[in-house]
């Protein structure tokens, strides 16, 4: 039975890439250790179709790029594979592939919450530009996660 | 030969409904990225918001294309597209045929043929740019161009919004974090 419930959000960048390191760095063969990790991507659109050919056609083109959505998560298969190669179990690391629910970082804070994490591991690029339209998530999921531990990755 | 256009009233119309229907920036760059993959049966879309101190396009949103091919690298401003400093709408038909890409190996590799690039303004500033990618050869109509600059000009005015939304959400927060004591 884990004692220490990790969370680690992971969106393939080399950002993600160093919290990974980490987190192998401080848990890796500590056996009450269990390591969820975790990607929340945008679904494609619904589209009414309107009896319309050129909305069949979109909507078999969104089809086909959901299924290209759906291939990433052999990525996600690659980082708890190396976890796996680096001190830890396979009953040890999991993985959440799904859609968004509301935002990413309010679903970190719901599945952080509501399964009963007791870290949560994030990275952080403070130079970039996109988080004044995207806001910072790992600011919003500190701001939020009182009780839990919050490690930032920089 | 006459060239097609791809774009039509109901692909305009579904781009619209996800720009204005979404509540936040990840799904509308997103949505808006896979409709125009979808709609225009092309092979990728991506929106960069411009980082001016570093004089680097920043990826907001992007579907159909590689996690290894959007982790390529830092795409600089005046080395990204070769031409007109971005500003202006950037027709790459063919990349075999010229030298405008700073990673013209990985778009190869890819399967990359063909790039458009918008500019993303606001207020007459460049704040980012909408790029799409094809994996032919592809000789874009004027109709299209036309159809995409007016998209790229309601992207600016979209990110401004939630630019805005945001800093008004923090002063929110700051407020509510003030304990009564203090006022």
């Amino acid at each position: 039975m884990a004692s220490q419930k990790v969370l680690v959000p992971y969106n393939f960048t080399d950002h993600d890439g160093k919290a990974l390191d980490f987190v192998i760095q401080r848990f890796a063969n500590n056996e009450s250790i269990e390591i969820t990790l975790f990607n929340a991507y945008v679904p494609v659109p619904k589209i009414e179709l309107r009896d319309s050919p050129i909305m069949e056609k979109i909507s078999q083109n969104l089809a086909f790029l959901q299924q290209k959505i759906h291939a990433q998560e052999a990525e996600i298969r690659q980082a708890r594979q190396k976890l796996l190669q680096n001190g830890f179990s396979k009953e040890q690391v999991h993985y959440i592939f799904r859609a968004i629910k509301k935002d990413v970082a309010q679903d970190i804070i719901d599945l952080a919450i509501d399964s009963g994490f007791d870290v949560v591991v994030l990275n952080r690029n403070p130079g970039k530009i996109t988080r004044f339209f995207t806001r910072s998530v790992s600011n919003i999921v500190i701001n939020n996660l009182k009780e839990i531990e919050v490690d930032v990755v920089t | 030969m006459a060239v097609k256009d791809k774009i039509d009233l109901d692909i305009f119309k579904l781009v619209f409904e996800v720009i204005t229907k979404s509540d936040n920036v990840q799904t509308m760059s997103n949505q808006l990225t896979q409709i125009l993959v979808g709609g225009l049966g092309i092979m990728g879309a991506t929106i960069f918001i411009l980082n001016p101190e570093l004089e680097e396009l920043e990826i907001l949103a992007s579907s159909g294309l590689s996690i290894n091919y959007i982790n390529k690298g830092p795409v600089l401003v005046d080395k990204s597209i070769k031409l007109a400093q971005n500003r202006e709408p950037v027709i790459i038909n063919d990349i075999t045929t010229g030298d405008r890409l700073q990673y013209p190996e990985k778009a190869e590799a890819e399967g990359i043929r063909a790039i458009v690039s918008l500019p993303i303004t606001q207020r007459g500033k460049i704040v980012g740019a909408l790029r799409l990618y094809h994996s032919a050869v592809w000789n874009i109509s004027e109709t299209d161009i036309d159809y995409l600059q007016v998209l790229a000009q309601n992207i600016g005015i979209a990110l401004m919004y939630f630019r805005l939304a945001n800093a008004l959400r923090d002063v929110k927060e700051t407020v509510n974090d003030i304990h009564a004591v203090w006022l």
